[in-house]
């Protein structure tokens, strides 16, 4: 509920849209409470008098209200649907624009699945939300209040009945909302196995054939499909029994209304019309019950939409300029590191510890060790994806934290572990490490990442268009063109995180000898598994555990350390350990 | 991913909408006769219940028919003259119709609901099982949020269209008729009154609905495109951080949200007109019927009850009417929807057993490629004229650059697809003699991406062999070097695996592949790449454990690391398709081609 208030301000520029639907929607509401009365007054004083002018004059107006009613509702629609659109409109931008803001850190503790829904789903959720609260939820209680308040004016011989009828349907209503509430949370459970089965299915089907498991999935299948036809049907029967129940109620009013309407006919205390127009309220006091809460539990299920709205918009972006931040020119690519410690959780488990070491600028450092020794942890502090929990980070002698964000990154040319790509030209995605690309600057830098060969194959070459994520290419493929993407910056510091996995060793030689030539001045930073892709560093840090064990140059580490040691040698077969 | 516009639960609880809710543009089936006879053909197991929710339906239609003429009845001849007992008597009843007309309508909705239910599980589960039988062609030309989205949501608009619009239909088309009927017989002057506004509510219903459906599709494309959008960005936003592309996605996006912006701003409009609209009409109706039926009754043509029985009426024939387009959309949609799920159900599995294709126990292990061509899309072929023999027990290394076609090679062993031409031979007959799920058995593969599923790491390494027991599955772990790792996790084995194990290290992950592998005990063994990014020292330990697992088997291993192949018995060198080079370690070196090459890249010392 609250954080449907904070999100109220977004409102604010569409105000008198906000303000003007619920208006519109009164005038209909209005005339629907009033053609009742109006019919009353043609039976009981028209035609009790014979009176045909007078009929005919408040036909006349029954028309004349029945098209204000119009007037009023396609108001209402028109100035509500754009107060709803507007606001999601303007949520969405912001939103989007944090998240574009968000550190890896924001990022992994919102998650990446969840905060698509959020920009997607829940976004939706809340215009509707509104949309509904604008329209219905101005009619349905107008409706009903406005009917109550009528028959007590003008049939307060029965107002009675109502004290009877409309206890009973709020009851009713309540139990029923808060059980179905109940057995839908059920049903998306239900609903969300038999989904992820489906997908698992989907993205695991070689593994299905080759294990030969068709059989074993169809029965897990029919577990969850039962499982969720069970809990479905469940709910739904209880819906449909909501409505039978509370027109059964409203008829029996009716019923009841009519009888005590007849005695006081007879009584000659009341009017035939009366009975009518009381049975037509009757109905409309339902209607406006059964929409209002139907809305109700609409808007309360925005509710949480709204919470992970909020969540998004409040994130405290952990990774920020500086007051001052410095924007030199230039900057060479001197790094350092200083007793850095981190962790992803922050719960005292270090994923690195005590990490220190110089690089001067120009060199190649080769960062070796095995999978979660904290390599690619290491590398990411450099642009400031993360920031450390102790010691710092330098370039040319400077901590990072003190250079504007924007400049660092433009330093840093960088080659993630997945090579992530987006849908649209070759182009498009190379200049997304420079954008004043020109042809020939991206032909060079997709030569020194051993790109071109494949590129040149491509229809259309440098325009060819990737599809979303990129699989119109192969591993390999996606791996060179990401290092095109960072060659082409020319920055002062490259990173490579295992970003030669999958390419064949040709490809790599040739990427290797385009950095000793073309990027000789850049710091290059190589993190891998394989020992022939560091071999040439100027020197190399073996890590084990998120600590530095070693360093030094290969030919050192070969004789002083036993972990480069006996990596090196299942790597080279000297060790003759391969097949043994 | 999919992209449902609301989640198939909502749908639910919105039914009660009224008329004020129009959801979405309507789809247009292809053909609606046959598709209509095949869901009847799977609704037919339930023909009783449907027959008696017919009947159920006629029943309390009728009962809701005779309420207006029972109150006019009361009206003018009891409560007007005044006559108590009468008016008592005729009330009992009423209320006695009423009551049974609600329990009729609950039992006939209860009925269907149930035979809608019904049929759509087994509806889901027949295209589920159909998804099995369907061969990998079949899923590299679709995207998993396509089949998704023909599971649930497509599914989910027929489960709407059964247990409601088939009810609705009927039930509108008895009422209307009858409230036509009745209305004529009490009185034809006003029963033609009611009856003007029907060609008014038909043709703005249509307009309306046409206007709508241009505008939704607007709003659909520009909400896809958004969401797609939105997904590459989010999950590419490490990427998009790295190289400071925050403002320019920004603008990216802002282009789509404001076009987004004006489309469900016309659509949402358009749509929302039809409330009012609808009540216009009826109010409109009402102030006719009122005022047509008063005049009458001041000239004694008509009577008071007369105009509540008309009241009544109009109420019962315009709610359905209102009601009507939703309706048909409803059902279109569904309909639609159906037509996609059969889509599937038609696909025939281009991979199927021959007649007395053999059932083998084992295989011995010698497999031969004879001119094996192979293409994935016709005019691109991968696989040039592929001739080797590997005798049972040999270690055969694929080597060569990526998109080279070894991967493919596993592939049309494993007869995941079918060849172009030329053949492939396991112990001297041809793999498509064999039982597809035994030979398959029979090879055990590690892949290129592990794939786990969610589930304890238990169940997923005994995934290779169901009927194993836990000690034979921790066994296996230990000689994949994965148990070392495992016991460290807190709940050990129990450990959850979401999310494709991402709560793994992508070692971890392939280590537990290898340990299923491994429980699979298959004669003939595959490793993809699989050892690729494990840190070094695990990798030593994983191939003791496969040296030891593959004594006597058969093996084929593609490797990128040229060093960890150089003592198999035989190396394959891939390029381009084509198979150039084949021979021992040293005996390729000597040769000085492209393996020496190759070779000698990797280690410039």
């Amino acid at each position: 509920m609250k954080s449907f208030r904070k999100l109220l301000p977004y409102v604010k520029p569409y105000m008198l849209f906000a303000i003007l639907a619920p208006m519109f929607m009164c005038i209909e509401v209005a005339m629907d409470l009033l053609s009742p009365t109006i019919m009353q007054h043609i039976i009981d004083t028209g035609i009790a008098n014979n009176d045909t002018a007078y009929v005919i004059k408040l036909g006349i107006l029954m028309l004349v209200t029945a098209v204000i009613g119009l007037i009023g509702g396609v108001g209402c629609t028109i100035y509500s649907t754009r107060a709803a659109v507007n606001f999601a409109a303007d949520i969405r931008k912001d939103v989007f624009k944090m998240t574009e803001r968000f550190s890896s850190e924001n990022m992994d503790n919102i998650g990446v699945g969840k905060l698509i829904t959020i920009v997607t789903n829940d976004i939706t959720a809340v215009q509707q939300a509104l949309m509904m609260t604008l329209r219905v939820f101005v009619r349905g209680p107008l409706l009903f209040i406005g009917a109550v308040a009528i028959v007590w004016f003008t049939a307060r011989e029965l107002f009675p009945v109502l004290l009877a009828v409309i206890p009973i349907l709020m009851i009713l209503i309540y139990f029923f909302s808060y059980k179905t509430g109940k057995l839908f949370a059920k049903v998306q459970k239900a609903m969300d196995k038999v989904n992820t089965k489906l997908q698992e299915t989907f993205a695991g089907i070689r593994v299905i054939k080759a294990f030969d498991r068709q059989n074993y999935e169809i029965e897990a299948f029919k577990h969850v499909n039962d499982g969720l036809t069970k809990r479905t049907m469940a709910a739904e029967q209880v819906i449909l029994t909501l409505m039978p129940v509370m027109l059964f109620i409203v008829n029996i009013g009716v019923v009841v209304g009519m009888w005590m309407g007849a005695i006081k006919v007879n009584e000659g205390a009341l009017q035939v019309g009366v009975i009518l127009a009381f049975t037509n309220y009757l109905t409309i006091i339902m209607n406006g019950l059964v929409s209002s809460s139907h809305v109700l539990m609409q808007i309360t299920r925005s509710f949480t939409s709204a919470g992970r709205i909020q969540q998004v918009l409040e994130t405290k972006i952990d990774i920020t300029d500086s007051v001052d931040p410095l924007s030199n020119d230039e900057i060479k690519g001197e790094v350092e590191f200083k007793s850095v410690y981190f962790s992803y959780s922050k719960n005292g488990e270090y994923v690195l510890k005590d990490i220190s070491f110089h690089v001067k600028s120009g060199d190649t450092i080769g960062i070796i060790g095995p999978t979660g020794s904290g390599k690619s942890t290491l590398i990411k502090l450099l642009p400031r994806l993360y920031d450390p929990d102790l010691g710092e980070v330098l370039i040319n002698g400077i901590n990072i934290k003190e250079y504007s964000i924007k400049k660092l990154r433009e330093l840093i040319g960088f080659v993630p572990q997945k090579a992530t790509l987006f849908a649209g030209s070759i182009e498009d995605n190379i200049r997304f490490g420079k954008e004043e690309a020109t042809l020939e600057d991206m032909e060079k830098a997709a030569n020194s990442a051993a790109a071109s060969e494949f590129i040149d194959k491509l229809d259309g070459q440098f325009t060819h268009e990737l599809t979303q994520g990129a699989t119109n290419l192969s591993g390999g493929q996606k791996q060179r063109l990401s290092m095109t993407r960072a060659f082409i910056r020319q920055p002062q510091i490259l990173v490579l995180d295992d970003s030669t996995s999958a390419i064949d060793a040709l490809s790599e030689v040739q990427v290797q000898q385009a950095l000793t030539h073309d990027l000789s001045d850049t710091t290059v930073f190589i993190v891998s598994s394989k020992v022939s892709s560091i071999i040439n560093a100027n020197r190399i840090l073996v890590m084990e555990d998120g600590i530095i064990v070693a360093s030094g140059t290969h030919d050192e580490l070969i004789d002083k350390n036993d972990v480069y040691r006996s990596i090196y040698a299942t790597q080279s077969g000297k060790g003759g350990l391969s097949y043994e | 991913m999919s992209k449902n516009s609301a989640p198939p639960v909502s749908n639910a609880i919105g039914r009660a909408r009224g008329p004020r809710g129009f959801g979405g543009p309507v789809e247009k089936a292809k053909d609606k006769k046959e598709t209509i006879k095949r869901i009847w053909r799977y609704m037919e197991k339930q023909k009783i219940a449907i027959v008696v929710s017919i009947i159920l339906v006629i029943i309390s239609t009728l009962l809701n028919l005779l309420v207006p003429y029972i109150i006019k009845v009361t009206i003018d001849e009891y409560i007007i003259p005044k006559d108590m007992d009468g008016t008592l008597r005729f009330l009992v009843i009423l209320a006695i119709v009423y009551t049974a007309a609600a329990a009729f309508t609950w039992l006939q909705n209860f009925l269907m609901v149930q035979v809608s239910l019904k049929t759509i599980r087994s509806l889901r589960q027949d295209l589920y099982e159909k998804f099995q039988t369907l061969s990998l062609r079949f899923f590299d030309k679709r995207t998993h949020g396509d089949l998704m989205s023909r599971v649930t949501n497509d599914i989910e608009s027929l489960n709407n269209a059964l247990s409601q619009s088939v009810i609705q239909i009927i039930s509108t088309v008895m009422m209307v008729t009858g409230v036509t009927i009745a209305m004529f017989i009490l009185n034809w002057v006003l029963a033609i009154v009611s009856l003007l506004v029907v060609p008014l509510v038909i043709f703005t219903t249509k307009k309306i609905i046409s206007y709508s459906s241009s505008n939704f599709i607007k709003r659909q494309r520009d909400l896809g495109e958004l969401n797609g959008f939105v997904e590459e960005a989010i999950s590419g936003n490490e990427v998009i951080t790295l190289f400071g592309q925050e403002e320019k996605n920004i603008n990216k996006f802002s282009v789509v949200n404001e076009r987004l912006r004006s489309s469900a701003t016309a659509a949402d409009t358009v749509s929302g007109f039809l409330g009012p609209i609808n009540n216009f009409i009826n109010n409109l109706g009402l102030a006719l019927i009122i005022g047509v039926g008063a005049l009458l009754t001041v000239h004694e043509m008509a009577t008071v009850g007369i105009i509540a029985a008309f009241v009544n009426y109009s109420r019962q024939f315009f709610r359905p009417i209102n009601q009507l387009s939703t309706l048909l959309n409803t059902f279109q949609s569904a309909i639609a929807g159906a037509e996609r799920v059969f889509e599937i159900m038609d696909e025939t599995p281009d991979l199927l057993d021959k007649e007395n294709a053999l059932a083998i126990d084992n295989l011995k292990g010698d497999v031969t490629f004879n001119h094996v061509h192979f293409s994935y899309e016709r005019g691109k072929p991968i696989l040039k004229n592929i001739s080797f023999e590997a005798k049972a027990g040999e270690k055969i290394a694929l080597v060569g650059p990526t998109g080279s076609g070894k991967t493919t090679i596993i592939n049309l062993l494993m007869r995941f697809y079918e060849l172009d031409s030329g053949n492939i031979k396991i112990d001297g007959r041809s793999i498509s003699d064999y039982q597809i799920s035994r030979l398959r058995e029979k090879i055990g593969i590690v892949l290129q991406d592990t794939f786990l599923f969610s589930g304890s790491i238990l169940e997923n390494i005994r995934y290779g062999r169901l009927e194993a027991t836990d000690d034979e599955v921790i066994e296996a772990a230990k000689l994949a070097s994965a148990h070392r790792f495992i016991k460290h996790l807190p709940d050990r084995y129990n450990t959850q695996i979401t999310g494709n194990g991402s709560n793994l290290s992508i070692g971890q992950r392939q280590l537990l592949a290898i340990a299923r592998a491994i429980l699979a005990d298959s004669d003939i063994l595959i490793l993809d790449e699989a050892t690729s990014s494990i840190d070094t020292k695990t990798e030593i330990d994983i191939q003791k454990g496969l040296n030891r697992l593959s004594e006597g088997r058969t093996s084929f291993v593609i490797a990128h690391r040229l060093k960890t192949i150089e003592n198999a018995d035989r190396i394959l060198v891939i390029h381009q398709g084509e198979l150039i080079e084949i021979g021992t370690h040293k005996e390729l070196l000597k040769q000085k081609g492209f393996y020496y090459e190759l070779y000698e890249s990797q280690f410039n010392i």
